[in-house]
């Protein structure tokens, strides 16, 4: 820094202060106590003031206001408040961020270990690099969820001291095996992590496993609290009629009849398996964006080849995840169907209904940005248009599923246009709002996904299977069958009546995992030891394919965020639905305005928090602090 | 010229703009509050007229029966309570009326699927004095309300 | 196929077929393909698509358009190309400075076509013309609303004279009082309309008094907006119940003239 700039600074520095030093001198000025000019007047009067009852009065009143404080008794708080924010969503906010947090901490030793087992089976070196650098991320972000658990720990005490209190009641046993735990992930994390080279292969592996063992129970754990929240109970056929009767875990009042009940509640393993998907793909999306991040910094052509591939694993992981999470959503809607039809008539009927809406427009996002980071990707190969021309058949299918998933059932109209269509619903139109249309525009957007992979993993290389002709017709007609199949039950749907069509889901996502299995078992042999026709560039990417990895991390927290809202606003004005009733002011549902505005604040701390996170791990493959190149740069300053 | 803007601006306004729209999004939905239903208080001097004011807040509040009665996923009430008397041979209408809200799943109109909640069951929890009000309602609904307090609904 | 707008969807696919055998460019096909599905959606069917959910398909649109476009360095660039071409090529001048104006003042002119629209409330959630309840009581009389019917209708036949004295007070009736938020031609756009929600009905529109029986319209009259049933909320009409100002045979003769000064005919009874 040169001298001038050093005078620049202390110059609007001495300017500043003495602005400052005059408005604090002049503040000091006016709020100095000055006796009012008529008391000096009756002072000087009456010389010394004799002691008036207005004092006695004054005096009186304390010693009252005293006793009356000694004697106050002590009241239990029900709830407390928070100033501007309001309590709900001050827990709201933290719990959210513990959660993507934590989600993140527990999805990436999924992968990490995965990769670190390829590449302990192949032999191969850069799979155990990509796994570190993966892990890197972790320490700071362990960090990152234990203070925020904690916060939203005090934030519930404090908050919600009576509500709490119960929760303590129902689950106290489960506290202890929680925090132990606690205790082993941090030390099967840092010794993964630590220990990296440090330990044979195998003892490492080990240690990864016991890490996600770990990890995966803490969460199951913690997911038993808040799905007691939504379900406290069973439901099991108990008087033989073959309809499954509901069996609370709680006595009418609350009290704790079988924690059995209540911690394996009704929804507790669709949560699970729900979000262990959920986890990994959120988990590889912000890896990938930490790629998407370091790529963009770098500076040479080995970090950015580097940086590329680990992005693309990120990207490929997450969307691995992606595929069967619209099923594992649907199961879990399905299974709180069948524990309360009330609040899957809340869910998807009424209160929640445009929430749905707005997830649809997510996920066409996040299909459609995976794609697109796909067909950038073909660029990496040399000289490949042979499937450039698919690129646009499959676009405009995922376009048509993505419309189609996202058009209402009843759409928002004015006065004219509702008088024009006769109704509510649009005469063509409606029938694409319907279940039917929407299962299957999301099964046929898997398969074009699916295909965009297939179509990305052949680029540049070519079979050299003696059956190779026979085999790629094998998938073609696999591919179609499946596609026709579910578009054939779709249409069908129209036809049946509505139990019928509910069922109709199924044999579609049969048909489109049938298909995957397939056409990948297929595809493994076909394309072993394909000659490489071109060579692949890692590292060669334009820029824009990196921001798209950082826009899918975006809307795969922001639509964490939603689901997360809705899952938990779905109780209504129940703490724990059907047995304690919230009765502060924040009991209502919020309008989904506001939902979204929550939503949105919280996903900026977390992307400004993870921005910390990358910074700190970034900082690892800095060049180290030399005091030489410090004091050269003072003697330069010198010279100057 | 080209136009450079850094890499950690243009990062911040990716970030930035995409929240900011899906935020948009939320916005331009319809927009409801839906707050706890107000307690419902049934005194014992409430005559059957009474009954049907408060039957009536109850379906259309605190019950959420609105949600699926309107002959989509379940039937609508319009001239149930013309209805009520002769779905299931044996039972008068009150007794009918009550049994679809404490056994839902005894009698099923025919097309429409089981799947209603036991309605003094949690969530809903309906007292017996509210399902009097209910089914005075539902009575009122293309027919006239005989439920008074006294009535036994036999639950 | 009476759901589509067959012209217009012909004349795009001959425009497609034109341009497969002039083999246009990157630029051009992308060009099209918006502009042509936004004209699809916009007026493809014969029932026009709500324009919320036309937003929504012109959105998806055009991310696809724009991804389809940048996902590969060859097509962005053939996409790009026309682009540049025009801005910096001297022969094209005229044609840049044509779009400089005429961009801007399209933009101008969709502001403007947007604020000018017609005000109107929004149709979402709430029943325009509840159903009534099965009889009114006004002034004491009960009025059957599937049976009645404006009693001085039969007058037009019958005795024009009174006919003509009953549309008069009709004429004084409305004037007095419903003008303010009805409007002088009855378009619903009285001096008071604008700070209404819902808005006054607007009575030159087909879909509203030739659909409804007298009785129904009576029943609004007398009623007003505290007498609309559950299905009128959210929004609570401000529509005064006129039986408290008016007496019956001038409500009927309001009735009447707002029929006849529009033109209409009531609904006939028991049509459905």
């Amino acid at each position: 820094m040169s001298r001038n700039k050093i005078l620049f600074g202390i110059g609007v520095l001495a300017f500043i202060a003495v602005i400052v030093t005059v408005r604090l001198g002049g503040f000091l000025v006016d709020n100095e106590y000055r006796q009012p000019e008529r008391q000096v007047a009756v002072e000087e009067a009456a010389g010394e003031a004799e002691a008036t009852p207005r004092q006695q009065g004054i005096a009186d009143e304390q010693a009252a206001d005293e006793a009356e404080a000694r004697a106050r008794p002590y009241v239990e708080a029900e709830y407390r408040t928070v100033p501007f924010v309001g309590s709900r969503v001050t827990v709201w906010v933290l719990a959210q961020l513990h959660l993507l947090f934590a989600a993140f901490v527990l999805a990436v030793p999924i992968f990490a270990f995965i990769i670190e087992f390829i590449g302990y089976v192949t032999g191969e070196k850069r799979y155990d690099r990509l796994a570190y650098e993966f892990t890197k991320l972790l320490s700071v972000s362990f960090s990152m969820t234990a203070t925020f658990g904690a916060f939203l720990t005090f934030a519930l005490i404090i908050l919600y001291p009576k509500f709490t209190n119960y929760l303590m009641h129902i689950f106290s046993p489960t506290f202890l095996p929680y925090v132990l735990l606690f205790f082993l992930e941090a030390l099967f994390l840092y010794s993964y992590y630590y220990g990296w080279g440090k330990f044979g292969p195998k003892m490492h592996l080990f240690l990864g496993f016991m890490l996600n063992v770990v990890g995966t129970a803490i969460m199951f754990i913690a997911n038993a609290w808040l799905t007691f929240m939504m379900s406290p109970g069973k439901r099991e056929d108990v008087d033989g009629d073959g309809v499954p009767d509901f069996v609370s875990a709680v006595s009418e009042s609350g009290a704790l009849l079988s924690l059995r009940d209540a911690f394996f509640n009704f929804t507790w393993m669709p949560i699970n398996i729900h979000r262990i998907i959920a986890n990994v793909a959120f988990g590889g999306s912000i890896a990938a964006a930490y790629a998407a991040f370091r790529y963009l910094q770098a500076k040479n052509d080995e970090d950015k080849a580097h940086f590329d591939w680990m992005g693309y694993v990120g990207n490929f992981v997450a969307i691995i995840a992606f595929l069967p999470l619209p099923f594992a959503g649907y199961y879990l809607a399905a299974e709180i169907y069948a524990y309360s039809q009330t609040l899957g008539i809340q869910m998807m009927g009424s209160t929640f209904s445009w929430l749905f809406v707005i997830q649809a427009a997510l996920i066409g996002n996040l299909f459609l940005g995976a794609n697109y980071y796909l067909w950038l990707g073909m660029g990496r190969i040399e000289g490949t248009v042979h499937f450039q021309k698919f690129i646009k058949w499959l676009l405009i299918a995922i376009a048509i599923c993505f419309a189609v998933w996202a058009t209402p059932r009843y759409a928002i109209s004015s006065v004219s246009e509702i008088a024009a269509m006769g109704g509510s619903s649009h005469p063509q139109l409606s029938y694409l709002g319907q279940m039917s249309a929407k299962n299957t525009a999301v099964n046929i957007l898997i398969l074009s996904t699916y295909m965009s992979f297939l179509l990305y993993r052949r680029t540049g290389r070519t079979s050299i299977h003696p059956h190779r002709q026979l085999l790629t017709r094998a998938q073609a007609i696999v591919f179609s069958t499946a596609a026709m199949l579910v578009i054939f039950f779709g249409v069908y749907g129209y036809q049946v009546d509505a139990a019928t069509r509910i069922r109709f889901a199924i044999p579609q996502v049969y048909s489109v995992l049938a298909a995957m299995v397939v056409i990948t078992v297929i595809d493994l042999p076909l394309y072993r030891n394909a000659r490489q026709a071109a060579q692949t560039h890692w590292g060669k990417m334009p820029a824009i394919s990196q921001y798209a990895l950082i826009f899918i991390a975006l809307s795969f927290t922001w639509l964490m965020g939603l689901m997360g809202y809705v899952r938990s606003g779905l109780r209504g004005e129940w703490h724990v639905y059907g047995v304690v009733l919230d009765t502060s002011p924040d009991a209502y549902t919020p309008t989904l305005g506001f939902a979204t505005q929550v939503v949105s604040v919280t996903v900026l701390i977390f992307f400004g928090l993870i921005g910390v996170v990358f910074w700190l791990s970034s900082l690892g493959g800095k060049k180290a602090y030399e005091p030489q190149a410090a004091a050269d740069a003072d003697g330069q300053l010198e010279g100057a | 010229m080209k136009l450079n803007v850094p890499m950690p601006v243009k990062m911040v306004l990716l970030v930035l703009g995409t929240t900011a729209f899906y935020m948009y999004l939320g916005q331009i939905v319809p927009q409801k509050e839906v707050h706890p239903p107000p307690p419902v208080l049934i005194d014992p001097g409430m005559t059957t007229e009474d009954l049907i004011e408060v039957g009536r807040e109850l379906v259309n509040g605190r019950g959420i029966c609105m949600d699926c009665h309107n002959d989509v996923r379940a039937p609508a009430f319009d001239g149930v309570g013309a209805r009520a008397s002769s779905r299931i041979e044996g039972l008068s209408d009150i007794e009918y009326l009550a049994q679809s809200l404490y056994d839902p799943d005894a009698f099923l109109v025919p097309g429409f699927a089981q799947g209603m909640q036991k309605m003094n069951e949690p969530p809903i929890s309906f007292s017996d004095e509210e399902m009097k009000a209910v089914v005075a309602w539902l009575q009122s609904q293309g027919g006239t309300a005989t439920v008074t307090l006294e009535t036994d609904l036999g639950y | 196929m009476s759901a589509i707008n067959l012209p217009l969807v012909l004349a795009l696919l001959a425009a497609a077929g034109l341009m497969v055998w002039r083999r246009a460019n990157t630029f051009t096909w992308l060009l099209f393909t918006w502009l042509s599905l936004w004209a699809f959606f916009k007026f493809g069917l014969t029932v026009p698509i709500p324009q919320s959910v036309v937003t929504i398909y012109v959105g998806i649109m055009t991310l696809a358009v724009v991804s389809y476009a940048s996902s590969s360095r060859e097509r962005l660039s053939e996409t790009v190309q026309p682009i540049v071409r025009l801005i910096v090529e001297p022969r094209f001048r005229l044609l840049l400075a044509a779009l400089l104006i005429g961009l801007p003042a399209l933009a101008a002119y969709n502001v403007y076509a947007d604020m000018s629209a017609p005000l109107e409330a929004p149709g979402f959630g709430r029943e325009i013309h509840p159903a009534p309840p099965p009889e009114i009581t006004v002034h004491d009389e009960t009025v059957n609303m599937t049976t009645a019917d404006n009693p001085y209708l039969h007058l037009h036949e019958d005795d024009p004279a009174a006919w003509e004295e009953h549309l008069e007070s009709g004429r004084r009736v409305y004037y007095e009082n419903c003008f303010w938020c009805h409007g002088d031609g009855m378009g619903g756009d009285g001096m008071f309309a604008h700070g209404l929600n819902p808005v006054p009905s607007n009575f030159n529109d087909v879909g509203t008094l030739p659909a409804l029986q007298s009785s129904f319209v009576h029943w609004r009259i007398a009623k007003g907006g505290p007498g609309l049933p559950d299905g009128g909320t959210p929004w609570d009409s401000a529509m005064p119940a006129w039986e408290k100002f008016l007496t019956t045979e001038e409500m009927w003769d309001v009735n009447l003239f707002i029929y006849e000064f529009n033109d209409f005919e009531p609904r006939a009874l028991g049509q459905h």
